[in-house]
């Protein structure tokens, strides 16, 4: 086989394959921990009847959803009906090619020379991702819109706005980030974090960073207590409210892969992404110590779930644009001030 | 307000606190009964299924006038004694259609005898059948023998022992109860 055809299709493939179905399986999962650690939270036990435990759940799920009846309502847009839930679901995954997992690795001696576990480290990632996962708004809207249901329209009317919102707010908490890391680069950013074990992680110079930026993070994602895009006890469903089968599956699972890819930035830029927070271990495998701390970021998402009830629209908005608007503005200069003044310390 | 109350308002304590006490339930003993596999055993007073002991009904017909929709039907006859000449009621028929009970317990509260002669405080609670007409109307025999009905684990029939202070049958049986001549000695109860 030429050198570079292995270099430049077959290793990124295979890379995309892997990274597309552990990614697809951790949301699978992902909804069958949300309902079960729901249930637990609530008292009862949650779905334990399909398999052991109820583990088979989402396959059962997935079934269901692939052979359930595909409806496009009447007075729908058809076109952009069947769009919305591509414009979703792709933006999500996309943003997946450029998240790293794992330090190059060689698989334990498997491979010949060592393979980075990313599809790509682009110098721009977190430009990227930010403008990658912004475009999944426009699902949200176009399926609210196309929907001929006015319900559907509330929801993503709200959508936009809360997105709008929240973008803001976290742009800046990720530029303290840039500031602390000097790079764009997801792995940089890492790098920058290596040190001592979870000592030199960006979590300690950026909690409000942190806040902000976990804050605005769920916002993103509709997630409770800022779930008022699909408010179920207001507008039915919002913008999925006319979506049945395999298209509403894909709003589900877009909703899920943002959950995990706002997990995933979190751990990347304050947790120190695939490092040990052991000082000088190097026994765990990165890729662990990533999957864990992103586990329990999804555990926290659910966590909120179970916990707070839903803003008001006018609070949230106010959240976002009279609170973590000016806290973040304040935390990126106060960063910026300290590097400097850090900085300064150290060469003189 | 003074600068210090107005930073301690910047921490959200209160989310944390919230996040705390569902933190808590997430380790709490579960409240779910698994029905088929286990099942809830229902308080002693619960109305569920008739019990009915015709050893100690005396044909009064109480019950039955307290009924407010009429759905126990009783028929009897006068014999007299051969031997001491005396008047007696002979029961022909005591029916109850439950399809159409509302298990409101008049019937039971009527009843003059001790204990009582119909109640309904026999913790069985399983009675759905799939035909209401023939399954869900009890005859005399039926209401005690509990033919067909699924009795609360561990509970006996009327027939077997039975008894309303008693729904276990643990104490023992009582000279009245305890012979259930008229009574078809069915194995209804299981």
């Amino acid at each position: 086989m030429p050198e570079a055809l292995l270099q430049f299709l077959v290793i990124p493939l295979v890379k995309i394959v892997v990274i597309l179905g552990v990614v697809l399986l951790v949301v699978a999962y992902a909804t069958f921990a949300e309902r079960k650690i729901l249930g637990y939270m609530q008292v009862r036990l949650g779905p334990n009847r399909v398999g052991p435990k109820g583990w088979l759940q989402p396959v059962a799920d997935g079934m269901k959803l692939l052979v359930k009846e595909d409806l496009v309502p009447d007075g729908a847009e058809r076109l952009v009906f069947m769009l919305a839930p591509c414009l979703i679901m792709a933006p999500a995954l996309l943003v997946f090619s450029v998240i790293p997992f794992a330090p190059p690795t060689d698989l334990f001696g498997l491979l010949p020379e060592p393979i980075a576990p990313y599809v790509a480290d682009i110098n721009i990632a977190i430009l990227f991702i930010l403008g990658i996962s912004s475009v999944g708004v426009y699902g949200v809207i176009l399926g609210g819109w196309s929907s001929n249901n006015k319900f559907s329209l509330m929801g993503g009317l709200r959508s936009a706005a809360q997105l709008i919102s929240y973008e803001v707010p976290m742009g800046f908490a990720v530029v303290a980030v840039l500031l602390m890391a000097r790079s764009l680069s997801l792995v940089d950013i890492v790098e920058a974090q290596r040190g001592f074990g979870f000592l030199t992680w960006f979590i300690f110079p950026g909690i409000l960073a942190f806040g902000i930026y976990f804050i605005c993070g769920v916002a993103e994602t509709n997630r409770n207590p800022f779930d008022l895009p699909e408010a179920e006890s207001e507008l039915v469903a919002g913008f999925h409210t006319e979506y049945s089968g395999m298209k509403f599956a894909l709003f589900f699972m877009a909703e899920y892969t943002n959950m995990t890819v706002v997990s995933s930035l979190a751990v990347i830029m304050f947790f120190g992404g695939w490092l040990s927070p052991i000082p000088g271990d190097d026994v765990v495998p990165g890729f662990l110590w990533f999957s864990a701390k992103v586990a329990l970021f999804l555990f926290a998402y659910i966590w909120f779930r179970a916990t707070f009830p839903r803003y008001r629209f006018d609070q949230l908005m106010q959240v976002g644009w009279k609170w973590l608007l000016p806290l973040s503005l304040a935390n990126v200069l106060v960063i910026g001030l300290g590097i400097l003044v850090f900085r300064n310390l150290l060469k003189g | 307000m003074s600068l210090a109350d107005f930073f301690a308002r910047l921490i959200p304590t209160d989310l944390f606190t919230g996040l705390g006490v569902t933190g808590g339930y997430l380790f709490r003993k579960k409240e779910t009964i698994q029905y088929p596999e286990q099942r809830m055993r229902p308080k002693d007073r619960f109305r569920g299924m008739f019990g009915y002991d015709e050893n100690r009904c005396i044909v009064c017909h109480l019950c039955a006038k307290a009924c407010p929709i009429d759905i126990i039907h009783i028929a009897d006859h006068d014999e007299r004694d051969p031997e001491t000449n005396k008047k007696k009621k002979v029961m022909d028929r005591y029916d109850i259609d439950v399809k159409r009970c509302m298990f409101c317990g008049l019937c039971s509260e009527a009843c003059p005898t001790t204990p009582k002669s119909i109640w309904l405080s026999t913790l069985t609670y399983e009675t759905a059948t799939y035909e209401r007409n023939t399954e869900l109307y009890f005859t005399k025999d039926r209401l005690m023998s509990w033919e067909g009905v699924q009795a609360f684990p561990g509970v006996p029939s009327p027939a077997q022992g039975q008894s309303p202070d008693d729904p276990l049958g643990r104490k023992p049986t009582q000279p009245s109860s305890a012979t259930g001549e008229g009574a078809a000695s069915g194995q209804g109860a299981g």
